[in-house]
């Protein structure tokens, strides 16, 4: 057998197809930084003094990372894992202190000009030490330890990150919920994440003592229609009475836990009238009395829905085939707030319209899809739920900031992987993945990890 | 290694997610267009670019009206944030309370759009400030436009402008509030023509509505139209000579070409200088012009109703002749004037019996008694207030009593009673006698300047006018409105001006009423008037034309407390008829008439002290280009 022979020839072979279109979103994101954020006065593509500018500068930057990532041995990953995640944290730590010191959040270190964002490498970190773990010999996502080590070293950045105020950097560590799911996490956590997320929906469009009752008698439908099963007949009953405190303390939840920016995006998504909604709201029954306090009322007179009706006015006039490269004209009037940013795809939406958007999203989703499938093909669970991890916090990302510039989903202000402005994303994501290529790469060297 | 199934789940969730996204695209951009509209509106702001304003020159194409540009400071209150307010108030020159008071002013009209900071900056301040108003998003410099009259007066014909009123704004959708506009004179009635059609340009602004470029390559701007350039009838040296003649003296002077109804000159005293009106200081010169006792603002000429006097007997005689009660060889007694029962009408001494053409020679008071008489009490009517109507009739075809529709804003109609006024005053059966004073136009009857240079008008063309107008030609097609060249008929046969003319021929010859105010070389035709005023002094009026063949020009002088009409009113008639007449603009005959008129001082010795433009006006032609 000359298995080994044709590894070795094997030894380089780098995922072409992946870096292509690596190269191209990364491109195309820079042209639309460029036209999102040159102005008349800032044309010349290198001025650093432009943000765009400053995004060739972080590109060449990126380019030197994933080349240094590529040369490192993979097992240098494998071997560091837990070390890199215990500096992250430390780093969000530290972050936590200064920032109570400082009376207020900060989420990033400054050396010089540019502000590393600690929480943008702590996916890097989570997903190399959840790989690490699990990639453990012997250890299996099962288990009432290891399981909940694995929740652990999720959860652990979660909460450093929600605690600097960073709520939408926060919610991505629920991808790694997806790489559970693979991993061997029911399905049905998941299902029931998506009924908990339904009746949240629900429960803000509608009346909650209507939607208890449509429960009520969905619960009795099935129990009827299965009344051989006893079980069945006990699931209705919890199902129902889960649902209904559910749903029930989910106005509380709402003008509560959520800040008011958040309420107001919340209802803006779900198309309901801002200063309508809490008068019909607190008409209703509910287990807990809301009484708005007065900054609350304050706040939610503010407009929070600004950012999300330029944007969808922006995309809007892309029509079907946009404005073309730099001639955005709501690109260019500067309308959409954080446009080279978090709303990066309003650019996307206006210059290329709807035929340019729709490539863009086939596009990027088969970028998602090939590193999912790469992932499948890994022989040892270290690249394997690395991988998983990849694409799954890439893919949040994508579905949370394309949702959000869409309004399909609350604002949530996260980078657009590879397309969004800032040195700290791009560095991080880059990482991320060229450290899956590496490794992917590499799996043919691999013994697959069953020795 | 384990094989999953649940790579396929993460396949159907990305191809679930890729058809909600790629739906809500379609619906986003495809269905629902209101985004592509609402994004022409949000991202775009609608810049004015003001058009050159047309300019007006004199019928001989000396210059009268021009444009210049003026630079208002502008500032969107809203944005007004952190501003190094120390700076800029120094540079305009202004203390910070003011500059604040103009902001909070500005910030009640609206607090998202830009609202005049600084009217008008002086060309020194608008200098400095264009070197600093970079440090100053919220504020910026437009460009407008101003008059600059080339001549210093005249105000009453040019007009001014002024900025657009409340009502203005809410009538004509074409204005935007600080626009400006003509408010009175030429600048008011060819305000269509001479405003030429704003441009506009739709530029892209970001959210500080700070410029970012022409919106879709400029397909939905528009280039301003430049206003049509006015040609005036006016004779600019015909009307500083008239101002000059005016010069000290409350009055005013009509003349106009009778062959086409052009006006030549309108001279109004006291006048004030049109630049007054214009640039930094046009508010303040406003209510002291307004407060003037003299009434500066005030057109006589075109407003202001004075009895015609004698100057109305070349009506009565015509009307007299059409009527078939007077002929040219009807000849009336008069004995120290006219005497029927207690009322007696005065007249001065002169020859007895005098036929028609003397008695406009002599303008003998008996005689148009008489002839008013005979007209009223005609036996072809079935009552003297049917007369009365009838005699109505050939003053209105005279412009008397109506508007003559000349196009300059506000006109009066001057005064000519109705029947039932009289029914009023005298009860229901009046008679002639009640109105004898009518004869020689003085009691219930008045006439505008401009409605007397039309009557001299009517005679030199025997029988007909065309409506005074100051514009001669619009645009650069010359063109004319059709109403003024329509002929208006007076209801007098032509045969009937023959004596008339003739009597008016001998008044300023040796035995006319104005005998010594001739000038040799020209036959005027004229009539001397002398009205009554219960005010003081009598008002001292003279209509003429000349030459007698073929008239070039007729005219209206009145002198407000100036005695006979042979005292000052005829002289400057005359002086005026010499300078348009004649080539040579410089020499008069009539030296000694010229010095005296130049001299006399009606005003006393009140010294007014009337306002002076702003110094700081540049009176220098400057090409008006939009800025870009």
């Amino acid at each position: 057998m000359n298995y080994y022979n044709k590894a070795s020839e094997e030894n380089i072979r780098i995922d072409w197809l992946t870096v292509i279109l690596y190269i191209l979103i990364v491109g195309f994101g820079a042209m639309n930084i460029y036209s999102a954020n040159s102005t008349i006065d800032h044309t010349f593509i290198f001025d650093l003094t432009m943000e765009y500018g400053k995004q060739f500068m972080w590109i060449g930057v990126a380019a030197v990372i994933v080349f240094l990532i590529l040369l490192l041995d993979p097992k240098f990953f494998n071997f560091s894992g837990y070390g890199i995640y215990a500096v992250v944290i430390a780093m969000l730590l530290v972050l936590l202190a200064t920032g109570a010191y400082n009376k207020g959040a900060q989420a990033w270190f400054k050396i010089g000009s540019f502000k590393l964002q600690p929480s943008e490498f702590a996916k890097y970190a989570t997903a190399l030490a959840l790989a690490k773990f699990l990639g453990t010999f012997d250890v299996k996502f099962a288990g009432k330890k290891n399981i909940a080590i694995c929740f652990g070293i999720i959860l652990l950045p979660m909460i450093l990150t929600l605690a600097q105020n960073d709520t939408g950097s926060a919610l991505v560590f629920a991808s790694f919920f997806l790489v559970l799911y693979r991993e061997g996490l029911s399905g049905w956590y998941l299902v029931i994440g998506l009924y908990l997320a339904a009746l949240f929906v629900f429960t803000i469009l509608f009346p909650s003592l209507y939607l208890i009752g449509v429960i009520l008698i969905l619960c009795g439908v099935v129990a009827y229609f299965y009344k051989k099963y006893r079980q069945m007949l006990w699931l209705s009953i919890i199902v129902f009475f889960a649902s209904a405190i559910f749903i029930l303390s989910v106005d509380f939840i709402f003008a509560k836990v959520l800040q008011p920016h958040q309420q107001q995006r919340i209802l803006v998504t779900l198309n309901q009238d801002v200063a309508e909604y809490y008068p019909r709201k607190a008409k209703e029954f509910s287990l807990f009395k809301i009484d708005m306090n007065r900054k609350d009322k304050k706040a939610s007179k503010r407009d929070y829905s600004y950012n999300v009706r330029q944007s969808k006015i922006s995309i809007g006039a892309g029509q079907w085939l946009g404005n073309g490269f730099n001639n955005g004209t709501q690109t260019k009037a500067k309308l959409v707030p954080e446009q080279h940013t978090d709303f990066i795809f309003c650019t996307v939406g206006e210059e290329y319209g709807f035929v340019g958007s729709s490539i863009f999203v086939l596009l990027y989703l088969l970028f998602i899809g090939r590193l999912y499938y790469m992932a499948e093909r890994q022989k040892n669970v270290f690249a394997r739920v690395y991988g998983y991890s990849t694409a799954s916090v890439i893919f949040f990302h994508f579905f949370v900031n394309v949702g959000m510039a869409l309004g399909v989903l609350p604002v949530i202000g996260i980078p657009l992987p590879f397309m969004s402005y800032g040195g700290s994303s791009l560095f991080s994501f880059s990482m991320m993945l060229f450290t899956f290529l590496k490794l992917d790469a590499n799996r043919v060297n691999e013994i697959s990890s069953v020795y | 290694m384990e094989k999953s199934g649940k790579l396929f789940v993460f396949f159907i969730v990305l191809a679930v997610i890729g058809i909600i996204f790629i739906t809500r695209l379609f619906f986003l951009q495809i269905v629902d267009t209101s985004n592509y509209y609402k994004a022409l509106a949000y991202g775009s702001n609608e810049v004015t670019i003001y058009p050159a304003r047309g300019t007006i020159v004199d019928r001989y194409g000396k210059l009268l009206v021009y444009n210049d540009a003026v630079y208002d400071l502008m500032a969107v209150p809203q944005k007004i944030k952190n501003i190094n307010k120390e700076k800029l108030c120094k540079v305009l020159q202004i203390d910070t309370n003011d500059l604040n008071g103009r902001i909070k002013k500005a910030s009640r009209y609206n607090t998202r759009e830009a609202s005049i900071i600084y009217k008008s900056l002086p060309f020194h301040i608008y200098s400095q400030l264009q070197e600093i108003i970079y440090d100053y998003p919220a504020f910026f410099i437009e460009t407008k436009i101003d008059r600059r009259y080339n001549i210093n007066g005249a105000a009453h014909l040019l007009g001014y402008m002024g900025e657009v009123t409340e009502r203005q704004l809410q009538n004509e959708k074409y204005y935007k509030p600080g626009d400006i506009k003509g408010m009175s004179g030429m600048e008011k009635s060819y305000e269509l023509y001479l405003r030429g059609k704003k441009g506009k340009k739709i530029v892209l602004v970001d959210k500080f509505s700070k410029q970012q470029g022409s919106f879709a390559g400029g397909k939905f701007d528009s280039l301003p139209i430049a206003g049509q350039n006015l040609i005036a009838a006016i004779d600019l040296n015909l009307q500083e000579f008239g101002e000059q003649l005016m010069k000290n003296k409350f009055g005013s002077i009509v003349a106009i070409e009778p062959s086409t109804g052009e006006v030549l000159s309108i001279v109004n005293s006291p006048n004030y200088d049109p630049n007054l009106m214009v640039g930094q200081t046009r508010n303040k010169n406003f209510s002291a012009l307004l407060l003037d006792p003299r009434k500066p603002l005030f057109n006589r000429a075109l407003k202001a109703p004075y009895p015609p006097g004698s100057t109305f007997k070349t009506v009565q005689a015509l009307i007299g002749q059409q009527e078939g009660v007077l002929f040219p060889d009807t000849k009336y007694p008069c004995h120290g004037g006219y005497h029927m029962g207690s009322l007696t009408v005065g007249c001065h001494p002169h020859a007895s019996p005098l036929d028609l053409e003397h008695s406009i020679q002599q303008s003998c008071n008996a005689y148009y008694c008489y002839v008013y008489r005979s007209i009223l009490d005609n036996p072809k009517y079935k009552s003297v207030q049917d007369a009365y109507l009838k005699w109505t009739q050939y003053l209105n075809s005279f412009g008397i009593g109506v508007k003559t529709e000349i196009d300059l804003p506000e006109e009066s109609p001057g005064i000519v009673k109705k029947t039932q006024y009289f029914e009023r005053v005298f009860g229901k059966n009046w008679r002639s006698s009640n109105v004898i004073s009518l004869s020689i136009g003085q009691g219930e009857i008045g006439l505008t300047p401009l409605q007397m240079a039309n009557v001299a008008s009517v005679i030199a063309n025997r029988g007909y006018y065309y409506i005074p107008h100051v514009v001669k030609a619009i645009g650069d097609e010359k063109t004319l409105p059709d109403i003024y060249k329509v002929k208006h008929k007076a209801l007098i046969n032509p045969i009937y001006f023959d004596s008339v003319i003739a009597g008016m021929a001998r008044v300023c010859k040796p035995g006319g009423t104005a005998g010594r105010t001739g000038i040799e070389g020209i036959t005027i035709c004229a009539k001397t008037g002398t009205a009554q005023n219960p005010h003081g002094a009598h008002h001292s009026i003279f209509i003429a034309f000349a030459p007698r063949i073929n008239p070039k020009i007729a005219i209206a002088v009145v002198v407000e407390n100036g005695g006979y009409g042979a005292d000052y009113a005829a002289p400057i008639a005359n002086l005026m008829i010499e300078r348009y007449l004649e080539t040579d603009k410089t020499v008069t005959t009539r030296k000694d008439m010229l010095d005296r008129m130049l001299n006399a001082n009606l005003v006393g010795s009140t010294v007014y002290d009337l306002p002076k433009p702003d110094s700081t006006l540049r009176k220098t032609l400057l090409p008006l280009t939009p800025k870009p």
